[in-house]
């Protein structure tokens, strides 16, 4: 306890001496750990609590620019998703009637689609302004998981390279038109 | 009986094993704690992402423009807010658009509160400027009306920004 204070002066003299009253005090040194566990826990538990472990995820999109001349398709390579107002998801190809399908099934049709016609098949996605756009993300992310299985299934029939053809068209009065009653 | 009383009195328990796995992990937060930007201070709305399934990739922090789509929990408008990441996109897309005269523009702004698509479609182009290799990044409440994200997509492609990114929250539990 007293040794604090006598540092300033007088320590060459003594050093031989008190050198081993030291060295005995050093052995049954103990720290009280308590405050600074206390702290560090404080601290552990805010970082741990203030921390959000969900990192943002992406999903990559693209689209064709918008072109000043239309470009014509063949319909029968067309395969349109529309998602209406209240939710639900229709798909047609060309210019059949559309039909009502749920998200799980979706993925089947695309895969098939596209399989069958060989990469030419063009996917259509149209969105009801009035639809939510987690929806239309889920179609979107559909989509997205169906790519590996269209790939796989190219290469069953002799084609390694995959080209995705996707683009948005607006919802027109023509589209709900044809929704309507179904 | 007196053996075990006088035991139980000079009891010391060796602490620093817990003190060792404590600071390891308080140091793993702390590193790893990301604090809110200046303009997430700003925001007055919350985004509820939609959640996907399929592994997507994770959102690059550079070169970025985001574009925020959400109803300010005030005034129940919904609006788009347009920000840079990168520090002297900030500075350079303020230079832009106080040479286009965006209102209520001061030296402070790096999120662009948005309302009519001409001034979208405006603040799009001069962010491609200011960053040729920007990506876009919509991220929107999954609640939120379709009309919205068309009405930005639809911006963007005639920006010939034809390659954008949704911000996702990956689906949990599944």
């Amino acid at each position: 306890m007293a040794g604090g204070g006598e540092l300033g002066g007088g320590q060459k003299q003594r050093r031989g001496k008190q050198g081993k009253r030291k060295i005995k005090k050093r052995l049954g040194f103990r720290l009280d750990m308590t405050p600074l566990v206390d702290i560090t826990f404080l601290l552990l538990t805010f970082f741990m609590l203030t921390t959000s472990m969900i990192t943002p995820q992406t999903m990559e999109m693209s689209v064709p620019p918008e072109l000043d001349v239309p470009i014509e398709v063949k319909q029968s390579e067309l395969l349109t998703i529309r998602v209406r107002g209240d939710e639900e998801i229709f798909y047609n190809m060309g210019l059949d009637a559309p039909e009502k399908i749920t998200l799980k099934a979706l993925k089947k049709v695309i895969v098939d689609q596209n399989v069958a016609l060989k990469n030419r098949c063009i996917v259509v996605l149209k969105g009801s302004s009035g639809a939510a756009y987690g929806r239309v993300v889920l179609v979107l992310d559909e989509l997205n998981a169906a790519e590996p299985e269209i790939i796989e299934g190219l290469r069953r029939v002799g084609i390694n390279e995959r080209k995705r053809k996707f683009t948005v068209a607006p919802y027109e009065a023509k589209d709900a038109e044809e929704l309507t009653g179904l | 009986m007196s053996k075990i009383k006088k035991k139980r009195i000079g009891f010391v328990l060796d602490m620093t094993p817990l003190v060792d796995i404590t600071f390891l992990l308080l140091t793993f937060f702390m590193f790893t704690a990301k604090f809110k930007s200046d303009s997430e201070n700003q925001q007055k709305f919350e985004i509820k992402r939609p959640r996907t399934q399929s592994d997507t990739a994770k959102l690059p922090d550079k070169d970025l423009v985001m574009i925020k789509i959400g109803a300010d929990s005030v005034s129940k408008d919904t609006a788009f807010y347009v920000s840079m990441i990168n520090e002297q996109d900030i500075i350079g897309l303020r230079q832009a658009m106080f040479e286009a005269k965006f209102p209520g523009i001061d030296e402070k702004t790096s999120v662009y509160k948005i309302k009519d698509t001409v001034w979208l479609g405006t603040i799009i182009e001069k962010c491609r400027i200011v960053n040729q290799r920007a990506a876009f990044a919509i991220d929107a409440d999954r609640r939120l009306r379709y009309y919205w994200v068309e009405l930005a997509m639809n911006e963007m492609r005639k920006k010939r920004a034809t390659t954008f990114n949704f911000i996702t929250e990956k689906k949990t539990g599944m």
